[in-house]
């Protein structure tokens, strides 16, 4: 009983991001967009496989897309992460947000990070087919390339968007 | 103790090891991972050698079994500990050392740490390269595992993919009571270790790895310092030692490739050599180039990689005064054989050594290892 009540408290304290979190989130995402003050309402999103937080992004009253803000497994911790969609859903940033662990760290690498833009819903993400493999960070890269895999196909919940 | 937060910890490192992109294990390991708390890890190497024609038997050892446990305070403090127990019976601490994250990619670091140079003293678990021993390049130059005491910085700067690291550390020991080193494999036996080491003169150890380009990753790492003596006041128990290595790692699907070159010069040898009758060369250095091929298709959780692997390296490449350059100590490698990664993170392992010298009319010697290894 114990044990469960931990998880759940835990698992609570995650959903919320933390404010610096948010606030580079928020930095990156007005970049990408070239907007400077863009606001971010959390959307309810179910899933089973990936962990984190899904955010509608707002200039004024204009949609301009998505955000998902998740937690990923590096080696022996965890790394955060963005990925920014536009308003048809397709990937139009990936960003590692923190990443703690000194090994792996190489997929915070901008070039390897662009391989996800442009990526769609029905897009299968393989690493060393059309994502490349880095040598000595291959959890962090099947780790990364899993979770925008996963989430890809969460979205897939999302019917009239 | 800490129960229940460790027994989750103990759980969550199971499942994980056990499975590593098994959804469920993934988000309990991230539900626990942002607490603080203690992760465990290891790797293993089980190893069989047999050397060709040669009357002695082979050997089947255990050669390391290394326990990973890392405890993080906060999100800023971690400290990181490797304890290795070789052939079964010595017991060595491979790394201990806090890391302090003042900013993202800016860590302070202090401790017992490995020394960066090139590419297998810092990735040496048994599943991250080819063949059952490490390339000889990385044991008679880099005297791989290299470890020593020391603090610096380490850290990555993501806008220029690149990671860098430098460190003021502990050097090699060339005398205490007697002198350390010595022809064949040069810096190996000098070697501290943190256990007791004498500190006499700083070191200074620096990297920087570049992996901007797609599917290559660089290393330029560089190593500089007097090596280390119990009698300062005598002139002739230090010598000047510095290091320079390139490397590159390269993987484009199912071909993946790597080298590496180190060039090594030492001063003062003359002295040394002469007053303790011993070889020590003042130059040494050498490379390796290795391709291998995997023959199961990407998408498969194994993966069966074919590689061959040349190395040319000499521990006498430059020798001072009168000594005369031995060249038995001039050696090359070449190495074929397989990797079988029965799943990421264990693997089986096969290959053919011949091992020749430039000694003039000598016969090159077979060698035939199997391994074992493991890391999680």
């Amino acid at each position: 009983m114990r044990f469960f009540c931990i998880l759940v408290f835990i698992s609570f304290q995650l959903t919320a991001q933390s404010p610096r979190l948010l606030k580079k989130a928020t930095k990156l995402i007005e970049k990408t967009y070239a907007v400077d003050d863009i606001q971010l309402e959390y959307k309810e999103f179910q899933t089973n496989s990936v962990v984190g937080d899904f955010y509608k992004i707002f200039d004024s009253d204009l949609l301009l897309g998505y955000a998902f803000i998740g937690t990923a497994p590096s080696k022996t911790d965890t790394f955060e992460y963005l990925v920014v969609f536009d308003s048809s859903l397709i990937i139009k940033k990936v960003n590692v947000l923190v990443y703690r662990e000194d090994y792996g760290g190489e997929i915070g690498s901008k070039r390897w990070l662009k391989q996800f833009v442009g990526k769609a819903r029905s897009t299968e993400l393989t690493v060393g087919k059309n994502i490349a493999a880095i040598s000595g960070a291959t959890i962090s890269v099947y780790s990364m390339t899993n979770a925008v895999n996963q989430l890809l196909n969460e979205m897939n919940q999302f019917e009239n968007i | 103790m800490k129960n229940i937060p460790t027994y989750i910890f103990l759980l969550a490192s199971f499942v994980y090891g056990q499975d590593q992109y098994n959804s469920a294990s993934t988000q309990l390991n991230n539900l626990l991972s942002t607490e603080k708390g203690l992760s465990i890890g290891g790797y293993g190497e089980i190893t069989y050698n047999n050397i060709e024609g040669s009357s002695t038997p082979a050997e089947i050892d255990v050669q390391r079994l290394v326990m990973l446990f890392a405890y993080k305070f906060d999100d800023r403090t971690s400290f990181v500990t490797e304890i290795e127990y070789e052939h079964v019976k010595e017991v060595y601490v491979e790394q201990a050392f806090i890391n302090y994250a003042v900013a993202d990619g800016v860590n302070l670091r202090g401790g017992l740490m490995l020394v960066p140079m090139g590419i297998i003293n810092e990735y040496h678990e048994p599943t991250t390269f080819n063949g059952v021993e490490r390339p000889s390049l990385d044991s008679k130059i880099v005297p791989t595992t290299w470890r020593e005491m020391g603090i610096g910085i380490s850290g990555r700067i993501n806008n220029a993919s690149i990671r860098y690291q430098a460190f003021l550390m502990n050097g090699f020991l060339s005398y205490g009571e007697s002198r350390k080193l010595r022809g064949s494999d040069g810096l190996r036996k000098g070697r501290q270790k943190g256990a007791e080491s004498v500190g006499s003169d700083a070191n200074f150890a620096g990297r920087i790895e570049y992996y901007g380009l797609p599917k290559l990753k660089l290393g330029v790492s560089y190593y500089a310092g007097n090596t280390q003596t119990t009698a300062p006041e005598m002139s002739n128990t230090q010598i000047g030692l510095s290091m320079f290595g390139l490397d590159y790692r390269y993987i484009n699907g199912r071909l993946s490739s790597r080298g590496q070159f180190i060039s090594a010069s030492l001063k003062d040898t003359e002295a040394y050599n002469l007053a303790g009758n011993k070889d020590l060369g003042s130059a040494m250095g050498g490379y390796y180039i290795e391709g291998a091929y995997n023959l199961l298709p990407l998408d498969s959780r194994q993966k069966l990689d074919l590689f061959l692997r040349y190395e040319d390296f000499n521990t006498h490449q430059k020798t001072a005064g009168a000594l005369i350059a031995n060249d038995a100590f001039h050696r090359n490698e070449t190495t074929f054989g397989l990797s079988y990664h029965l799943a990421s993170g264990a693997v089986f392992k096969a290959d053919y050594q011949s091992k020749g010298t430039a000694v003039e009319g000598s016969d090159a010697i077979g060698q035939f290892n199997i391994g074992l290894g493991v890391f999680f």
